[in-house]
């Protein structure tokens, strides 16, 4: 039996581990808190998840939220216009809802399960130096880094070639509330993405959290600008109160339906910023010893298009091919970065291009597809299903040319 | 039963854990229950040494300091030789249980 | 009796503490006062992204940092074995600090008043990211106490809930009695299970 060690107990690393001892693997996590201390700390993400990813989930039997978590049923995408009026409104229907269930719930849970099906945990932080050892140990067949929140990325160089960025590109802010009133012009479950062109974006995202279902409040701010007041780590209601007095302020449509609102709990909220990066997938230690990062540890994209935990569950379950189909094969260098290339090309090269683009202001094109969107339901609902498989977005959305194709194929068609 | 930490790779899987998972704290102590030393002789540096000098109950930390080993790898150790019972783990006295705190108070009072 | 091996118990059990704190403010000499044995200094390394001031940012230049922490313990009777971890001083590697409050009784976050600022982190931490009960406590390092502790614990804007005491790190004696207001005030916190609290069990 192959024993393979997963550093990092996230969407990605759990998901991995699970579906590996589904398929009779020994397998190891490394987890840097236990399941009580992710379930009563901190909220980590967003993590809406659309069909494509919630379909790797499924396939091994972990989407245990199902019933309970909102079924998103579309996008709802409003431009304001300064100072708060909003200029343009687009319901984009999904073809398969999507979802999103509180890491804090999901993790804790998966970590159990994951202890429950026979795999070992062993709760710490993981150094680079543990990595050398756990290398040098022999004990594993395969290690792999899943962590990508912590330092640990530091030991994966980062790739200039396909990194766009060097810096933060948004400050971000997350607030999980209760209370908050349904939309009026669109009264089911479905994200809100609301553009203030050149300041940022908010984010109103139903979700399913500890204490049941909630409204995760998310702004994007570009950094320096007005609405860019998370440079430091802020008392939870004072969060909140500045997270409300945007919303007022930019996007009085979303504040209507907040007249109640409040913190889910005392550790509903998260900020910070992060700089888009992508990294070589393999690293070698001092000792010989080579890792394989997956998932945000080598794609870590900026959240303006929600992929991060999309493309964990991607990532997870494009490893996992590569695994089983290696059999008994050492798990060498070029094994490892073929089984990067194949997620690279199957998903993280389209999500990581499109969502760099969402950074930018909107060019010329997109605001061209967006306002006949506004008018067409069949365009409409082809842009929420990219954020399902954002591969799509190559044929019709992220270049001039391919957008006046399209364009021209619907007007005929 | 197949046996972790020999000399032969590759490791073959321990069958059987009996221990409760507790999470393996820095304070945790092991010992050697019974120490065998031709099982000693049979295991690999790392092995080897955690096992020598788990022959008196040490902490978790101890032990990867004395072993020069990271806390990472001390607890993999450790786990796999407490999975063969070549290892105790000593249960950790809940942090919360109010006799431990007692004895704390009643031997720091000692010391105050 | 303080001897370098542990008594041959096989019930032994273990308690632990943590000493938090900046950089300097007397960590390593408050373990030091107590232990039976020489304080035990470990470090472990990081490749880290330099210069990051965000937690949740990995950077982009990377760096080796080095995650130093030291311990030491305290036998009490033949059966129990108290731990004393004092946390890295650069609370650079959050993860460590988790890994040391792990099922700890209590934290004593030291701090120097002529440097109230370098405990502010450790404050911080176990405020806003750690269940562990911890009391304050300015370690007089002339064995003076230079400053009214009602404005220590408003300059460090210390909760009402927390204790703030004072302590020589270099004195055993008076290093147990801060760890003695530790144990207590996670006893205060975490009281004796009532009969009924027991009944329903």
């Amino acid at each position: 039996m192959r024993r393979i060690l997963i550093v990092g107990a996230g969407q990605s690393g759990l998901q991995l581990g699970l579906s590996l001892l589904a398929e009779g693997y020994d397998v190891t996590i490394m987890s840097a808190r236990t399941p009580d201390e992710i379930r009563s700390g901190w909220v980590m993400s967003t993590q809406a998840m659309f069909a494509t990813a919630l379909q790797t989930e499924r396939r091994y039997g972990l989407d245990l939220w199902q019933d309970q978590a909102p079924r998103i049923e579309g996008l709802h995408v409003s431009l304001s216009a300064p100072p708060g009026e909003r200029a343009l409104r687009i319901p984009c229907p999904l073809d398969e809802p999507a979802q999103s269930t509180d890491q804090r719930l999901k993790m804790a849970t998966w970590l159990e399960l994951f202890e429950q099906r026979g795999g070992t945990v062993h709760y710490q932080g993981v150094t680079t130096a543990d990595l050398d050892g756990l290398t040098r140990l022999g004990r594993y067949d395969l290690t792999i880094v899943a962590a990508g929140k912590g330092d640990l990325v530091g030991v994966f160089d980062r790739d200039p070639l396909r990194s766009v960025h060097t810096a933060p590109q948004r400050g971000l802010a997350v607030a999980y509330v209760h209370g908050m009133t349904p939309d009026p012009l669109l009264p089911v479950p479905h994200v809100s993405f609301n553009a203030v062109p050149g300041l940022g974006e908010l984010f109103v995202i139903p979700a399913l959290t500890v204490s049941g279902p909630c409204e995760i409040l998310f702004w994007e701010a570009v950094p320096g600008g007005p609405l860019d007041l998370w440079a430091e780590r802020r008392d939870p209601a004072e969060h909140l109160k500045l997270t409300l007095d945007l919303v007022r302020r930019y996007t009085p449509w979303i504040y209507d339906r907040c007249v109640d609102v409040e913190l889910t709990d005392g550790r509903a909220t998260l900020s910070g910023r992060y700089t888009p990066t992508v990294r070589r997938p393999v690293a070698e230690l001092p000792s010989g010893g080579l890792v394989l990062g997956m998932a945000d540890v080598v794609v870590a994209n900026d959240p303006i298009t929600g992929q991060g935990s999309n493309t964990a569950a991607k990532c997870a379950y494009s490893y996992l091919g590569s695994i089983l189909e290696r059999g008994d094969q050492p798990f060498d260098r070029e094994w490892m970065g073929q089984t990067f290339e194949r997620f690279w090309t199957g998903a993280g090269e389209a999500v990581t291009g499109w969502t760099n683009a969402m950074l930018q202001p909107l060019p010329p094109h997109v605001q061209q597809l967006l306002g006949a969107a506004a008018e067409n339901p069949t365009i409409a609902r082809r842009f929420a299903n990219g954020f399902s498989d954002p591969n799509d977005f190559q044929e019709w959305f992220m270049t001039p040319e391919a957008a006046d194709r399209y364009l021209a194929s619907v007007a005929t068609g | 039963m197949p046996m972790t930490y020999w000399k032969v790779r590759p490791y073959v899987l321990t069958a059987g854990r009996t221990r409760t998972r507790q999470p393996l704290l820095v304070h945790t102590l092991v010992s050697v229950p019974y120490y065998d030393a031709v099982f000693a002789s049979g295991l690999l540096p790392e092995a080897r040494s955690l096992y020598e000098h788990a022959r008196r109950a040490r902490s978790v930390a101890e032990l990867s300091a004395v072993c020069g080993m990271t806390l990472g790898v001390t607890r993999v150790v450790v786990d796999d030789l407490a999975a063969t019972d070549r290892l105790q783990i000593h249960d950790d006295a809940h942090s919360l249980d109010f006799r431990l705190l007692e004895r704390l108070r009643d031997g720091l009072r000692q010391l105050a | 009796m303080a001897s370098a091996s542990l008594p041959d118990n096989p019930l032994l059990t273990s308690a632990k503490i943590v000493i938090a704190g900046g950089f300097g403010v007397g960590k390593t000499t408050c373990v030091q006062s107590i232990s039976e044995i020489p304080p035990i200094n470990t470090e472990a390394w990081m490749t880290a992204a330099s210069e990051t001031v965000d937690r949740l940012d990995p950077g982009i230049d990377k760096t080796t940092t080095t995650v130093a922490m030291d311990f030491g313990r305290r036998t009490i009777g033949t059966d129990l074995v108290l731990y004393l971890f004092g946390t890295p001083g650069q609370p650079r590697f959050w993860p460590m600090w988790d890994d040391l409050c792990r099922g700890a009784v209590g934290a004593l976050v030291l701090a120097d008043t002529r440097q109230l600022a370098a405990s502010f982190p450790a404050v911080n931490y176990f405020e806003q990211d750690s269940d562990v009960p911890f009391v304050v406590c300015v370690n007089l390092f002339d064995g003076v106490l230079h400053h009214p502790l009602e404005e220590v614990r408003e300059a460090l804007a210390l909760a009402a809930g927390v204790p703030l005491i004072a302590c020589d790190a270099r004195d055993p004696q008076s290093v147990a009695r801060a760890l003695l207001a530790v144990v207590e005030h996670a006893m205060a916190r975490n009281p004796r299970p009532t009969a009924g609290a027991l009944a329903a069990h």
